[in-house]
């Protein structure tokens, strides 16, 4: 069940917005902030607040990126491999932060510590190489500050 | 109203419509103006993502999407110049790109979308060397469905029909770019009381209906025109045979009654032409108590036997007839016709009612409650009475509604009556109480006009031939008449009265 | 977070290393909100619109429409409200500079907002915030709320009686949302897959409501407008693009970064004196002007003033500003694979060509790098381009289909040399 507090913050999206299910996409991720994914009986409780089919918030939350279906790590590391990170080596840096963890982009770490992902440009051009943990950004990485980075993750 | 021109054509067309939609309107789509479009459909949203329709609009620097360019005066639309087909010529290789090919094995062979427009449209073969896109090839949608991802186009007409015909949404394209596909949230499949119309409106091969599925090939299919008897809407079908089979009903267009939709209900009605349970022999109560088969002849005499015996014995006031919603106009004419012409004025029709819809169902489950009505088979209350109280000798019953429990629950009290004479497609209990059974012919069998619940007459041809010896109703009451020396051919008395 | 400075300062960015200049009290003490309380104060939306027309602000968002025209387009509100949009779902790769403006001149950004919101009528303004961009969310929220509670927003918007209201909404990673009627389906709760048009957002965008949809920098530009007026804008850049911009510069120069410059500023200008040129002594091998969806440009093309009619005549585009830069290690077809990569996975997936495109496009990249590809490959990667190209729902396919166009058109030997000796001439280059 989708728990009071959270429920509340919902309330107070729809109420920002025009429309009720204008406050989908923010309630997904109040959702998902709390129960870590959205499973099927999750995106189930989600509609019924919004008045939908399930089925269609199945489609926005498999159209958007960071919507997840299963359960994820304790923290997200997203590499960025666009263009401009990529001459700079974002691609080699995801390389061997798959070695270093033994999983590829799209796993997760036996203990459930990491889940690894590469994501499309995320607005730090100008520092590349870079990469998102969580909802921080780390630029201007080389292979030591990103061991360092994620061997410091609890 | 505004003026276009199509491919050197001048058109006058209703304005506030597309490009699409006014050529539809005119009846002239792909019946003269041919613009190829998958994702369009007449009864559905403009979605405007397939691409397909494009075509040159002189003023307009891009080729525009036929389907979602509202026509303006003094238009001019070129729809095969060289731009415009090869613009269809690269949306046919770029579909082609992730599509199986599979046509050999493709229910849709025959009427595939894909299949007429790579023929018409397309390069003669696809330049892909890559692994086409490995998705499942069956997923069980719902109980009616099945889809095979592969062959899907993503035109979403079957997404729109959940929205925005059923209003049940249990279609979604997940995923994005060409990861994309169709499917229902689990535990929530796709089951509506329309849901296998998606299959119809499908312009490809990848849904099916359960029922239909590799059955058949579709080219070895012949399609009559037909009209669904499961209510008294009377939607149009595609009568689909094979080997004096019925193998399915497909919407037939007609706006005025059915769009282009049939309801899953009616649409299997078509199961009931070749049931087991047809009545396939004419039979006879014999001295045992017995019905024995009989030849028609030997039947129709009998039948005549007990109408003249209970006319000399009691007058023609004892003879009554409970006609059927199901039957045809012809088939009431001439029932009414043989009444009148014994002189008497005794019958009804028995019209079954049930669930209804905002859509299409009707409540009267019968394709002909309102020609029954009309021709003035009322309500059996007054009917039953008379039987009730003995005023009824002799019974002539088309179709067996009557024992439904809606009316007399059981035959029982028809047991008393010196004769019953059942004309019928189907087995009842209906045999227990009948002198004389006839076998008659479905809609689909004998054709005729049937008029729905608005009053509008609609006449089809006969489909096939039953596979047993059996004649329209019409013609067993003509035998009738004939045998009894009188004439059906008209209905003189009603008409003097109206003048 | 670790943005360097700008180095060349101009309006837009002078503040930015005054880290109180995102601070609703660092910003007033900068003459902040006056300008915008002036114009509401003293101007009708109709003066305002003029007055942006013949300033003649080039839309910052990638297409470069006239702002003011834009705003024009809006009718007067009636049955309901009219709404504006800032696009701040900067996602283009090679494209930072709407993120610097946001984190460093929330207020500036507000106040833009505020001047096109009377113009427009529009009673609100929904803020949509790429979902990645969780640090400028959480400055502008504070932003906002600062703003509510002093009265720059809310029901009278510095004491002028105008009323309006600034929403943030966050994305969830779809770069697709970027396009503007993508953004507004998303906004609406839905999958961000741009509508067909038209009708026009002016016509019918958000929540069904009228609505006018602009780039966070172009916003930003605004107050500058008003403040200093017209001239003094149309000093700066070009005729047809006055002003300055924020250019992103990235990949290999010595200095990456966002460099505010007026348009017209010359590309090698930018790359060489601004960002310092290629680094480790290499030679410089092309370069990308706006963003990956724009034609990149091979050394020796680099002369050409940064704005739209200069880029379009050498057959690319300003798209966002973003410059990104490519030195002689680079091999062609790899930068074909990465930037085919994008696009394959942000297709939203509605139109043919581009669905089935982007993906097609994808593999026979991938194959050529492979050293498998054959020179019929490279025929069919231009071909197929061509026909993704101008006949979609949304520009996507466009900007898919043009980086390959002008991969070929001027690196064609490189990927004949893959196909012929079926590997890469370049193994130093960056890693795949
Ligand atoms: C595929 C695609 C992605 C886009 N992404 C962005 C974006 O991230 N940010 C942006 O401001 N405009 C983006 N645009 C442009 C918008 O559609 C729109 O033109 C712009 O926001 C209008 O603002 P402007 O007139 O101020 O430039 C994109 C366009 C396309 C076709
Ligand atoms: S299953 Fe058929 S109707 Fe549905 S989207 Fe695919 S091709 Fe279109
Ligand atoms: S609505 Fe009635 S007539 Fe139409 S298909 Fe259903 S049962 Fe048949
Ligand atoms: S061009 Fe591509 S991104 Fe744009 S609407 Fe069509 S499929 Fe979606
Ligand atoms: S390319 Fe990596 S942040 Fe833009
Ligand atoms: S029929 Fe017009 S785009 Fe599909």
């Amino acid at each position: 069940m989708v728990s009071p507090a959270v429920r509340a913050a919902i309330d107070e999206e729809i109420a920002k917005m025009p429309e009720k299910r204008g406050a989908l996409l923010a309630a997904l991720r109040l959702v998902q902030e709390e129960r870590g994914h959205l499973c099927a009986e999750t995106i189930q409780e989600v509609a019924e607040i919004f008045e939908l089919h399930p089925a269609e918030v199945m489609e926005v939350v498999r159209f958007y990126n960071h919507f997840h279906e299963r359960p994820q790590g304790r923290h997200q590391v997203n590499v960025c491999t666009s263009l401009s990170c990529a001459l700079r080596g974002g691609r080699g840096l995801l390389r061997q932060i798959q070695a270093h963890l033994g999983i590829r982009a799209g796993q997760t770490t036996e203990d459930g510590r990491i889940s690894l992902g590469h994501e499309e440009c995320l607005g730090a051009c100008g520092n590349a190489p870079m990469l998102r943990i969580d909802d921080a950004y780390h630029l201007d990485l080389d292979w030591l500050r990103t061991q360092q980075l994620l061997d410091g993750l609890e | 109203m505004v003026h276009i021109r199509v491919d050197g054509t001048a058109y006058e067309v209703r304005e506030g419509l597309t490009l699409l939609q006014a050529l539809d309107d005119l009846g002239v789509l792909m019946k003269g103006v041919d613009i190829p479009h998958y994702c369009w459909h007449p009864k559905l949203s403009i979605d405007g993502s397939c691409r397909m329709c494009q075509v040159e609009v002189e003023g307009m620097p891009k080729l525009q999407i036929a389907c979602g360019t509202p026509v303006r005066d003094g238009m001019i639309i070129h729809t095969r110049s060289e731009r415009a087909l090869a613009a269809r010529e690269g949306v046919m290789e770029l579909l082609l790109v992730n599509h199986p090919l599979d046509c050999p094995i493709c229910d849709q062979a025959g009427e595939c979308k894909l299949q007429d427009y790579a023929f018409e449209y397309g390069q003669a073969h696809s330049r892909t060397r890559e692994p086409r896109r490995a998705l499942k090839k069956r997923v069980e949608l719902g109980s009616t469905i099945i889809l095979d991802q592969e062959r899907c186009i993503l035109c979403r007409r079957c997404v729109r029909f959940c929205r925005e015909v059923s209003a049940t949404n249990e279609l979604a394209v997940t995923q994005r770019g060409d990861r994309s596909t169709i499917e229902t949230f689990p535990g929530k499949p796709l089951e509506n009381d329309y849901s296998m119309n998606v299959a119809d409106l499908c312009p490809v091969g990848a849904l099916t209906t359960r029922d239909f599925r590799f059955k058949t090939r579709v080219w070895s299919l012949e399609e009559v025109p037909g009209i669904c008897t499961g209510c008294s809407r009377g939607c149009n079908v595609h009568v689909g045979v094979v080997d004096h089979e019925v193998r399915r009903y497909t919407p037939r267009r007609n706006d005025e009654v059915n769009g282009t939709w049939l309801c899953d209900q009616g649409r299997m009605t078509y199961r009931e032409i070749g049931a087991p349970d047809r009545i396939t022999e004419p039979a006879v109560r014999g001295n045992s108590g017995q019905l024995v088969g009989a030849t028609l002849d030997r039947a129709i005499g009998r039948a005549v036997e007990l109408i003249r015996e209970a006319v000399q014995k009691e007058g023609p006031g004892v003879v009554a007839a409970l006609a059927s919603a199901h039957a045809t106009n012809e088939d009431l004419a001439a029932l009414r016709g043989l009444l009148r012409a014994l002189g008497s004025e005794t019958h009804a029709a028995p019209v079954l009612t049930g669930s209804s819809d905002a859509l299409l169902v009707r409540p009267e489950k019968a394709a002909n409650a309102e020609g029954a009505r009309v021709a003035g088979f009322g309500e059996p209350g007054l009917l039953f009475d008379k039987i009730r109280g003995g005023g009824v000798r002799v019974l002539i019953v088309l179709g067996h509604d009557v024992i439904h429990e809606q009316f007399l629950g059981t035959p029982e009290p028809l047991a008393a009556l010196d004769g019953v004479i059942l004309l019928d497609t189907h087995r009842s209990r209906l045999e227990q109480v009948a002198d004389v059974v006839i076998p008659g012919r479905h809609l689909a069998e004998k054709g005729g006009s049937v008029t729905n619940h608005a009053g509008l007459v609609q006449a089809v041809p006969a489909a096939l031939e039953p596979t047993f010896e059996a004649i329209a109703e019409a013609q067993v009451l003509a035998r009738f008449a004939d045998a009894l020396d009188v004439s059906l051919t008209d209905e003189p008395e009603r008409k003097r009265e109206v003048d | 977070m670790g943005h360097r400075v700008p180095r060349v300062t101009q309006y837009l960015t002078e503040h930015f290393a005054d880290e109180g200049f995102a601070t609703l009290s660092g910003y007033r003490a900068r003459g902040g909100y006056e300008t915008a309380r002036r114009v509401l104060r003293d101007q009708s939306p109709g003066d305002v619109i003029r007055m942006l027309k013949k300033a003649g602000l080039q839309g910052r968002g990638g297409a470069g429409f006239d702002a003011g025209t834009k705003w024009s387009f809006m009718p007067e509100p009636h049955h309901g409200p009219n709404y504006l949009v800032c696009n701040a779902d900067e996602s283009e790769p090679g494209s930072f500079k709407d993120r610097l403006l946001m984190t460093r001149g929330p207020h500036q950004l507000l106040e833009g907002i505020l001047i096109p919101a009377f113009a427009t009528g529009a009673a609100m303004t929904f803020l949509y915030v790429r979902g990645e961009y969780a640090e400028p969310a959480r400055i502008l929220r504070r932003a906002i709320d600062e703003a509510t509670a002093e009265g720059m927003l809310g029901s009278n918007v510095l004491g002028t009686g105008f009323a309006h209201q600034v929403v943030l909404v966050r994305g969830a990673g779809a770069y697709i949302c970027g396009e503007e009627t993508g953004l507004l389906e998303s906004l609406e709760g839905k999958k961000g897959q741009p509508r067909r048009k038209p009708p026009y957002p002016a016509e019918c965008g958000a929540f069904g409501r009228p609505t006018t949809v602009n780039n966070v920098e172009t916003f930003c530009h605004v107050p500058h407008i008003f403040e200093r007026g017209v001239d003094w804008f149309r000093s700066m850049g070009t005729d047809q693009s006055p002003g300055t911009t924020l250019f992103g510069v990235s990949g290999h120069v010595e200095r990456p970064g966002v460099y505010e410059l007026p348009l017209g500023t010359r590309l090698d200008e930018i790359i060489f004196e601004h960002a310092g040129g290629v680094p480790g002594g290499r030679k410089l091998k092309a370069a990308i002007p706006g963003g990956v969806s724009m034609p990149l440009l091979p050394a020796g093309h680099l002369d050409v003033p940064m704005a739209g009619e200069f880029l379009r005549e050498r057959g690319s585009s300003l798209g966002t500003g973003g410059v990104i830069v490519m030195d002689e290690t680079t091999c062609m077809v790899r930068v074909g694979c990465v930037i085919s990569e994008f696009f394959r996975d942000e297709s939203c997936g509605q139109c043919t060509q581009c669905r089935e495109g982007t993906g097609f496009v994808h593999k026979l990249f991938l194959r050529i790098e492979r050293g498998a590809g054959t020179a019929a490959d490279i025929d069919v990667l231009e071909d197929v381009a061509g026909k993704m190209e101008g006949a979609t729902i949304c520009a996507f396919a466009d900007a898919a289909a043009w980086p390959v166009q002008g991969l070929l058109r001027h690196f064609r030997s490189e990927f004949i040399e893959h196909v012929h000796t079926g590997k890469c001439p370049l193994p130093d280059g960056f890693e795949l």
